[in-house]
């Protein structure tokens, strides 16, 4: 076998298994299924073309993902749409904690998903990339582009604004507000 | 914004951290640290709970959107058309040059066309296969996530869901000699692969039985590759991280038994639950 035939063996063995992800992803990042469809499909012929490039023993997912966001910058610039959301990106206030509402025990996915799109896409791409693809804080860097730090602050509020909106749904099943529990909930 | 009065600044600290905690960022010591505050501090146990409650929503929901089966095939054929070239190793190659070099491949050799076939499918096999062993190891024999006496079934079928609760008695019924003592969803850090795994115990070992979606993984059709046919299902085996795994495919998941055993004992094992666990997952989904 050569090592051109092993590499397109290597490339189906590691990056095919990932297209679900990618797209679930991609999905996320686009909110639009023809365009997702159109993202995944030139990381796939961006990764195939530059795969000798790619490092055996490396994590595959963490470089697909980089490629995603790669050709997400590109695709962005070409549907002209200026998704990324600035308003929120202020400094955490790390001298307060704020109220840590309740969330019910069991949520509906369509719920969750409801209110995941309303965190702005800036936190919610790190909270997914975190959350549920589990790269470290040193491979969202990477992927994003971003210091570390803003890595940090971006999950942090992303993941507080979720759970946020979280709360808004598990009022509407009977969960009491996050005031009512404050002076509660606390008392350690 | 509401602002929440500790009784301990020390719960204060602890919170900022948890964030990284949830991520696994944290060095050792500070883990360490949280980890014995939790054990006195109720508030943030609870705290931790619920930020933990919402990351497995969020992992749970956000992986449930099934990409088009035609957009992987037109993936695949893309990647196939641009493959002649990619082998050729040079830009300047002309298409004709690299078809004719192709027929001459085909015609002068067939058999090494065969073998080639041959070896890439057993690869493709191994590869495959190799899913399901990385949980059995990971979770099963280094994690040793199971108890020494079994977890009673209303417990398992708890930890499966309704989705999977069902699997475990078609496990319990096809696997005599083996008794369940562990039945979850897991995962191995660093992938978003869900694994539905059932970890038994007989014959002096541990066994675990794996379901997974198959999320693009593919074992190779045809009769070529496969060890065994039981029942409709094609029974393909191999030998991984010193286990022994035989494998199918079945409704858009792979299943997977794997354990230490001899290969043709795991083989005997993966041909009696395969079939009706294909069956049972028609009704799982």
């Amino acid at each position: 076998m050569t090592d051109r035939r092993a590499n397109a063996q290597s490339f189906e063995t590691l990056a095919m298994p990932l297209f679900a992800s990618l797209y679930n992803f991609a999905h996320w990042l686009t909110q639009n299924q023809e365009e997702a469809e159109d993202l995944v499909q030139e990381v796939y012929l961006e990764a195939w073309k530059s795969f000798h490039r790619f490092e055996t023993g490396t994590n595959c997912r963490a470089w697909l993902f980089k490629i995603l966001f790669h050709r997400l910058h590109h695709f962005r610039r070409r549907w002209a749409k200026a998704a990324r959301v600035e308003a929120f990106e202020k400094p955490e206030d790390q001298e307060s904690v704020a109220a840590e509402p309740p969330v019910a025990h069991e949520i509906h996915d369509e719920d969750v998903l409801g209110a995941l799109e309303k965190v702005p896409a800036d936190f919610r791409e790190v909270v997914l990339l975190a959350d549920v693809q589990e790269f470290s804080y040193k491979e969202i860097a990477d992927t994003l582009k971003l210091p570390l730090g803003t890595v940090m602050s971006r999950l942090s509020r992303g993941r507080k604004l979720l759970r946020g909106e979280l709360a808004e749904v598990a009022s509407t099943y009977g969960i009491k507000p996050a005031k009512d529990q404050a002076s509660t909930g606390e008392s350690a | 914004m509401n602002v929440l009065t500790f009784d301990s600044r020390q719960c204060e600290r602890i919170r900022r951290h948890l964030d990284a905690y949830l991520s696994n960022e944290l060095l050792v010591e500070t883990t360490s640290e949280i980890l014995r505050h939790l054990e006195t501090c109720e508030a943030c146990t609870r705290e931790l709970e619920t930020r933990t409650r919402v990351r497995d929503f969020v992992r749970r929901a956000a992986t449930n959107l099934m990409p088009p089966e035609e957009l992987r095939l037109s993936i695949q054929r893309r990647l196939r058309e641009t493959q002649p070239g990619f082998w050729a190793g040079s830009r300047q190659l002309n298409w004709a040059v690299a078809l004719a070099g192709i027929v001459v491949i085909v015609l002068g050799g067939i058999v090494t066309h065969e073998w080639v076939r041959v070896v890439r499918g057993r690869r493709i096999v191994a590869g495959v296969l190799a899913i399901g062993v990385a949980d059995h190891v990971q979770c099963a024999i280094k994690g040793h996530n199971y108890p020494e006496v079994a977890n009673p079934p209303e417990v398992l079928r708890k930890k499966l869901g309704p989705q999977y609760a069902g699997l475990l008695e078609v496990v319990h019924q096809n696997l005599p000699g083996f008794e369940v003592l562990e039945a979850h969803i897991c995962s191995i850090p660093g992938s978003s692969r869900k694994y539905v795994h059932f970890i038994t115990r007989g014959r002096g070992t541990i066994l675990s039985v794996i379901l997974t979606r198959n999320d693009g993984a593919q074992l190779p059709s045809g009769g070529a590759f496969r060890t065994v046919v039981a029942g409709h299902v094609n029974l393909y085996a191999a030998r991984e991280q010193g286990m022994n795994v035989a494998g199918f495919e079945s409704r858009g998941y792979l299943g997977f038994v794997v354990s230490d055993l001899d290969r043709n004992v795991t083989l005997q094992i993966a041909d009696q639950l395969a079939p009706p666990l294909n069956a049972a997952l028609q009704t799982a989904g």
